[in-house]
């Protein structure tokens, strides 16, 4: 029989694959999507509109696994999508929380759903204040991609005008709550912004799929769809083709090359059958998330690539940032003391936001580059959780803890860090997964210019929660521990100069014309906003070139 | 990934202090009301609960210090929640905690001895207040009783856990947690963004 070839073998189903699969699907390319991990059934795996007390742990994880447990997003709502097999070490000093989700879909399944555009000042970060190099893509180039996205997810907000955050086209924001109007008094004062955040999160319905019911759990997954994620808005557009084969529990092990070093397919491991299998295509795209991506990179060595699958440059795994995460302010706030409950968790938090209000006009006005944002947050949660602060015991206590639950309010900030050669990731040269293949050795920490967005951050937002009237009560002692925001980039930047970057400026990389990338690892640095809308934005604007390669007969069709 | 701050504080901290079970036991108030997901093994109430972890004499001392720092008063509180049930099943299996309570409740009894000559379930109800309040109230700490203070915070958290997790806790604080809406929920007082008017009207 004839080994099948498909036209092209996408790794990873998240934000990145996701789209990819989509695009190239529609456009009529036949594709093999590999997927380390099982589809999720939303109706078992999804237990969100479950009460605490309807489950063994009240949703928490169960502290047996505590030891094995990779991060704080283990909990007894979405415990089964959280992978705990394949392992990762870090570096002597540097501490890497990184919970990883390899079900289909990714991390897209409980994503915080921020969804602002890059502008100009992130892409272009570089020439303004002399740090590193320019994105090789400019917002003029991008803009109708995000705009397209924003289409096909659906995402709240309103119109802005603000010089870091360029518009987009939104559906209704989601409404002010009672500390967003005292928050943003106090922002007023003080002179920082306090808008809505863009908010993948569906006010009405849209394109299909219906708005979002304000249960506030969307980050245990939600079983109706009215968030953005791969499975409910991408994959179903793919599989109704029927030109994708979705292969899952498939951990991609190496890329494939052909005597010409050019990519051939993908070998995988089927973790069911613990069995190595081939899978062969014209055109390669790893999605797999930026680390995971370029940990297959690094492991595709054969006599053509001995350091790594496209990585002549060396850069592969290099250059990684992450997002500083830190809770910069937390009190409550008086006037909302003993008031009525109400339901202020409605979209997981992401409700507001203060964009970045830094170096905007003058690169260099601060005593840091670049900038940083903060999503305040606050109002009755789910869990009382400044309870554990309140002094004393009895009908006091109990009192207490019942006039302060509407009132609490905290600050997050998110920072991006600066690129560096002593961030990055590479193989661990002693420690394979189970299946024998070398796994992602992190080396990293915070830079000086990041921290000092920390810093700076915790005054702003005590200066902001004062003049709201709300009292402080501290910030976090540290930001969090790095990967913690799970926005990881650089490992194989775009850029135009082949002996410095991995892809060029379309995620084609630059040593093998058939092997693209199509995840945050392309991104050449972090910025103030997150990363899921621009790696959609991004991997649409990659598929669709590899689409046109395709036409021109630059990799033959099947 | 933004927007999961609250959650991710709530689990970090509470698994700092709570901790699991070896296996399922039988609860006669701490009840699942899991009907609607059709596990009825999972309903086990037996009349009396037996302590998977704690002694007898040990349980009902949980249960009394339990019933302290969250009392019925008019609203129910964590005895009618089962709150020392929960303590019992989320100790029972961890061993870096165990050490701690057990030691706790051991450093109470022998503190009651000394103050008052008695085991701490032996003393009125006023006695035991007092003994408490220097635990458990910041401007009443006495030097010399840091394990009786780490012990009792350690307590109080596992009780806070406990109690606001369940469907009574819930009802305590009207917790607005997975209501559906039409629309996303709007503050309520328009015109008054700062809320002035919200504080001062309030009782």
């Amino acid at each position: 029989m004839a080994k099948q070839i498909y036209d092209v073998i996408v790794i990873g189903t998240g934000a990145g694959g996701g789209m990819a699969i989509k695009t190239l699907c529609e456009a009529g390319l036949k594709v093999c999507a590999i997927n380390a991990g099982r589809r999720l059934d939303p109706e078992k795996d999804f237990r969100y509109h479950r009460m605490p007390w309807d489950m063994k742990f009240r949703g928490l994880d169960d502290p047996k696994r505590r030891g094995q447990s990779f991060g704080y997003m283990d909990n007894e709502y979405t415990k089964a999508a959280w992978d705990h097999e394949i392992p990762f070490t870090v570096a002597p000093g540097t501490k890497w929380m990184w919970p990883r989700c390899n079900a289909v879909g990714g991390k897209t399944n409980f994503w915080g759903r921020s969804s602002a555009r890059f502008g100009d000042i992130d892409l272009r970060a570089a020439s303004r204040d002399g740090y590193d190099v320019d994105w090789p893509v400019s917002y003029d180039e991008i803009s109708p991609f995000y705009t397209r996205v924003e289409k096909m997810i659906g995402v709240a907000s309103t119109v802005q005008n603000r010089p870091s955050n360029p518009d987009g086209s939104y559906l209704p924001p989601f409404n002010f709550r009672c500390l967003d109007f005292i928050l943003e008094a106090g922002c007023n004062k003080v002179g920082v912004p306090y808008l809505p955040d863009r908010c993948a999160q569906l006010t009405q319905p849209h394109e299909g799929h219906p708005a979002c019911h304000f249960c506030g759990e969307c980050t245990t997954g939600c079983d109706v769809g009215a968030f953005f994620s791969t499975p409910y808005f991408l994959l179903p557009k793919a599989e109704a083709t029927k030109n994708l084969e979705l292969r899952t529990n498939a951990l991609a092990k190496n890329v494939l090359v052909d005597e010409n070093g050019h990519a051939a397919g993908v070998a995988y491991i089927d973790r069911k059958t613990k069995q190595e299998v081939e899978v062969y295509g014209r055109a390669v795209i790893v999605g797999a998330s930026c680390i995971e991506s370029a940990r297959i990179m690094l492991n595709s060595k054969s006599r053509r690539w001995p350091n790594g699958i496209a990585n002549s440059s060396g850069q592969v795994g290099r250059n990684l940032c992450d997002h500083l995460y830190g809770e910069s302010a937390r009190g409550y706030l008086p006037q909302l003391l003993g008031q009525p409950s109400f339901p202020d968790h409605v979209a997981d938090s992401t409700i507001a936001w203060m964009p970045r209000w830094q170096n905007l006009k003058d690169p260099h006005a601060e005593k840091f580059i670049r900038g940083y944002s903060v999503y305040p947050d606050g109002g009755c949660s789910e869990f009382p959780w400044f309870a554990h602060d309140v002094d004393g015991f009895g009908s006091s206590f109990k009192r207490e803890i019942k006039r302060r639950y509407p009132s609490p309010v905290s600050f997050g900030i998110q920072a991006p860090s600066l690129r560096s050669d002593t961030n990055f990731m590479d193989l661990d040269p002693e420690v394979k997964d189970p299946y024998g293949i070398p796994v992602a050795r992190v080396h990293f920490e915070w830079d000086e210019n990041v921290l000092k967005m920390w810093e700076h951050s915790k005054q702003v937002c005590a200066e902001v929660l004062r003049a709201a009237g709300g009292e402080l009560e501290g910030s976090g002692q540290d930001p969090e521990i790095p990967g913690w925001s799970l926005h990881e980039t650089g490992t194989c930047r775009m850029g135009n100069d082949p002996k410095n970057f991995v892809t060029n400026r379309f995620g084609q990389t630059h040593d093998i014309p058939n092997l693209y990338v199509c995840d945050a690892s392309v991104f050449l640095n972090c910025t103030d906003k997150t990363t899921t809308i621009s790696i959609l934005a991004f991997s649409l604007r990659t598929s669709e070139h590899l689409i046109e390669n395709f036409r021109r007969g630059e990799h033959t069709a099947a | 990934m933004a927007g999961q701050g609250i959650r991710r504080r709530e689990v970090l901290r509470i698994l700092g202090t709570a901790a699991a079970a070896a296996h399922f036991p039988g609860f006669s108030k701490w009840t699942f009301a899991c009907g609607h997901i059709g596990n009825a093994a999972l309903q086990i109430k037996p009349a009396m609960y037996r302590p998977q972890f704690f002694t007898s004499a040990e349980y009902a001392m949980v249960e009394r210090l339990t019933d302290v720092i969250i009392p019925s008063d008019g609203t129910p509180g964590a005895k009618e929640a089962g709150v020392a049930e929960f303590i019992d099943f989320m100790v029972a299996s961890d061993p870096e905690v165990q050490y701690g309570f057990r030691m706790g409740l051991a450093w109470l009894n022998a503190h009651a001895e000394q103050a008052e000559g008695r085991r701490f379930l032996e003393l009125t109800p006023a006695q035991q207040i007092f003994l408490l309040e220097p635990l458990g109230f910041k401007d009443k700490m006495r030097p010399g009783e840091e394990t009786g203070r780490e012990f009792f915070r350690m307590l109080r958290e596992s009780t806070v856990t406990g109690f606001y997790t369940s469907e009574i806790g819930y009802k305590e604080l009207d917790n607005p947690a997975l209501k559906f809406y039409a629309a996303s929920p709007e503050c309520p007082h328009k015109g008054d963004p700062e809320h002035a008017h919200v504080a001062q009207g309030r009782s």
